[in-house]
């Protein structure tokens, strides 16, 4: 039995609502709400764009639209990305041990290439040699 | 309250028809700014609320806006007082914007026509020999840019839409409300000498820009304005005329506050 | 807002999955090891649904709580309160989308959820099947609602999954603004005139109740538990939290002379623990069960969102259109 709903309310109560059966059909078919677009943000010039997150938009103009409110509504913003999130390809995590072993190529950091002591221990050396 | 403030020496001549410029705006940005802050929690999906809201902050912000410069340059009480405690035909609102929000279709409509207006208006107020409005309305500029963006994209997708209804029900909102929306040209009290000095040009100038922009945004999306010179412009609003809408909602808008005006919320 | 601590039991609980003992143990070592889970990751079965439940959960629990503050939106008085009550039911409907979207990462689509939200299947908090009945209300809501849900929620922040720890970190941030927006509201009250004070005084009395249940009743140290606390899904305990939550905020209401309807809300000094009475566990159970004052009415203003802007979202709906789990 549906009743039409007494709300505190007065915007609510303008909408004219019934109470509804829980349980019914699901109102929502698929798709229903867009598809996504991944957002990139920048938040100076000069910064580099960051993802923060997705909208739900049916197009690239309205995927702006939105994320300039959901992601730039406050603090700085400069710049924004919308990219269709089916244009983004992504690594799976299983593929993590491709990366395993990069961080033990020291000869390509310049973290590899420590000479201190070698010329610590020439000086040493020339010290002695001149020490009459 | 009495507070001296650092007024910009306005003419006396001009004093009377700024006031009403500056009321019209204001009055019309507060009652839309309440209006549209009915869907928020309310949208059609959760991202067009979001957008819609901050549309709806932003037009309070820019009402507190020109009830500001009425306050410190033109001895209007404190914002707050101002907007809240007024008589119904006090009030120079525009009727368009006090129409009850209908349907999303109604709404969306209502912000396109709004913000078009709004935008030509600030760009040309932006160079008023006014200068504190001049200043408002360069700040106001850039967030009625992100107001017009979001309306021309909903107004134009929906009516290139393959969906039919969609289309009709757009194409409905924009005859319903034509006649309302030219009304927001109603002519003001003293315009002429407004626009002899360069503060703010009669509303005819505006209104004649405003139906070249909006046939502009409509060109190629299968919606089309009707006949301007067959339409009747609703005026009365800037003379204290109103619908049976506005008077309820000035009830509500000030329900808390007249609990104790004197109270500090 | 409002992370809603409490998550009900299921009615029927589904078959056990068995995972793989390899890949389970791997998951559980990588958790251990304080790494996040991502959404592409192998996860155990338990846990993507526990988690499903957990965020859309609380992705309703902030789309439904735009509803109860909602009402004061036109209402509120003066430009300051207006511009930050709009601000404020604006974020609630942000946070739900930042949640259901973390929420998607784990494959159920959006659509879905919000359909077993307005069929009932679903849950939400109950702290908003009850009614906001004056302006005093909105200051009770913003204070002390959001400082229980930003508890729960920072909690829940240095949890497994990084999409949900990322969505409440910035969560978190806008919380600390409703808190500060609500504080405000509820010290003008207190300290204003004697209508606002006794204004302020009902509304307390009236959601303490509610507010006392918002963790939920004393967990149950079940395996279940203790293997959602093990994978860093549940983060503290429901009686931690109301703790916590109790130490924090009684102090900052009895230093304003207002007055907690529970005669036996005490500290004791020697355990450190707050004491207090029963708060009507089967008014709890009867509002999870949707006899609440105010579930239908909330259900059927959700539903009713989603009905009246179907048409908008169909005629905007693009011919190519594909939906594909978002990536983060």
């Amino acid at each position: 039995m549906s009743v039409e709903i007494q709300s505190l309310d007065p915007r609510v109560n303008r909408l004219g609502l019934h109470t509804h059966e829980p349980g019914s059909p699901d109102t929502l078919p698929p798709h229903d709400h867009w598809g996504t677009y991944q957002v990139f943000h920048q938040k100076k010039r000069g910064d580099r764009h960051t993802a923060v997150g997705i909208v739900h938009a049916p197009g690239p103009e309205l995927a702006m639209a939105y994320a300039k409110e959901q992601f730039g509504r406050r603090g700085e913003t400069a710049n924004l990305w919308v990219v269709d999130t089916r244009h983004v390809m992504a690594l799976d995590y299983i593929d993590q041990d491709m990366f395993a072993t990069t961080p033990e190529k020291t000869y390509r950091d310049p973290g590899g290439y420590k000479v201190n002591d070698k010329i610590d221990a020439y000086r040493e050396k020339m010290s002695h040699e001149h020490t009459p | 309250m009495n507070i001296p403030h650092k007024s910009f020496p306005i003419d006396d001549a001009h004093r009377e028809p700024l006031r009403h410029l500056l009321t019209a705006l204001a009055d019309d940005h507060l009652i839309l700014g309440h209006r549209h802050s009915e869907w928020t929690g309310l949208g059609p999906i959760l991202e067009e609320d979001i957008a819609f809201s901050s549309i709806a902050q932003d037009q309070m912000g820019h009402a507190l806006g020109f009830y500001s410069l009425l306050h410190e340059h033109l001895d209007a009480p404190d914002p707050d007082i101002h907007a809240f405690t007024r008589q119904e035909t006090d009030f120079s609102c525009c009727q368009l914007v006090e129409w009850p929000i209908g349907d999303y279709d109604f709404s969306l409509t209502r912000h396109l026509f709004f913000d078009l207006a709004a935008g030509l208006r600030m760009e040309t107020l932006s160079l008023s020999n006014f200068k504190p409005l001049a200043q408002l309305a360069t700040k106001i500029r850039g967030e009625v840019k992100y107001h017009m963006f979001h309306a021309k994209t909903m107004v134009s997708q929906l009516g290139k839409s393959s969906d039919e209804t969609a289309r009709a029900r757009m194409q409905t909102a924009i005859n319903r409300q034509f006649g309302l929306a030219l009304g927001m040209f109603e002519p003001r009290v003293g315009e002429q000498l407004l626009d002899e000095a360069n503060i703010a040009p009669i509303e005819s100038k505006w209104r004649d820009r405003w139906l070249e922009a909006l046939n502009a945004v409509l060109d190629g999306t299968g919606l089309h304005i009707p006949d301007p010179e067959r339409i009747e412009p609703v005026y009365g609003g800037r003379r204290g005329y109103h619908t049976e809408y506005l008077q309820p909602l000035l009830n509500e808008m000030t329900e808390v506050f007249r609990l104790d005006p004197q109270a500090e919320w | 807002m409002y992370g809603g601590g409490y998550i009900p039991k299921e009615e029927t609980r589904k078959t056990v999955v068995n995972d793989d003992p390899d890949m389970l143990a791997a998951f559980e070592a990588r958790v251990a090891r304080g790494e996040k889970v991502e959404p592409r990751d192998w996860m155990p079965t338990e846990y993507r649904r526990q988690l499903i439940r957990m965020i859309e959960q609380h992705a309703h629990s902030e789309i439904i709580g735009a509803l109860p503050e909602g009402t004061w939106i036109t209402r509120a008085p003066g430009f300051r309160r207006k511009l930050a009550l709009m601000a404020k039911v604006q974020d609630e409907v942000g946070h739900a989308q930042l949640l259901y979207s973390a929420a998607e990462t784990l494959g159920k689509p959006r659509e879905a959820m919000i359909n077993d939200l307005i069929n009932g299947k679903s849950k939400y908090s109950n702290v908003f099947n009850y009614p906001a009945k004056t302006w005093a209300d909105v200051a009770v809501i913003g204070f002390l609602i959001d400082a229980a849900a930003i508890v729960n929620q920072v909690a829940n922040s240095k949890g497994s999954y990084g999409p949900y720890c990322r969505a409440l970190e910035r969560i978190c941030y806008e919380e600390s603004f409703h808190l500060k927006q609500g504080h405000s509201v509820f010290v003008y009250l207190a300290t204003g005139t004697p209508l606002q004070r006794s204004m302020l005084q009902d509304a307390l009395n009236r959601w303490w109740k509610p507010i006392m249940h918002f963790f939920g009743p004393s967990d149950e140290m079940s395996e279940h538990t203790l293997t959602l606390m093990r994978w860093k899904v549940k983060m503290a305990t429901n009686d931690d939290m109301r703790q916590q939550f109790l130490s924090l905020y009684v102090p900052k209401i009895q230093e304003l002379g207002l007055s907690l309807p529970d005669a036996e809300l005490r500290k004791d000094a020697d355990s450190g623990k707050w004491l207090f009475g029963d708060p009507d566990w089967a008014e709890f159970f009867a509002v999870i069960r949707g006899n609440g004052p105010c579930n239908a009415e909330r259900l059927a203003v959700r539903k009713a969102a989603e009905v009246n802007g179907a048409w908008v979202r169909k005629a905007l709906q693009q011919a190519d259109a594909r939906y594909v789990t978002p990536l983060a």
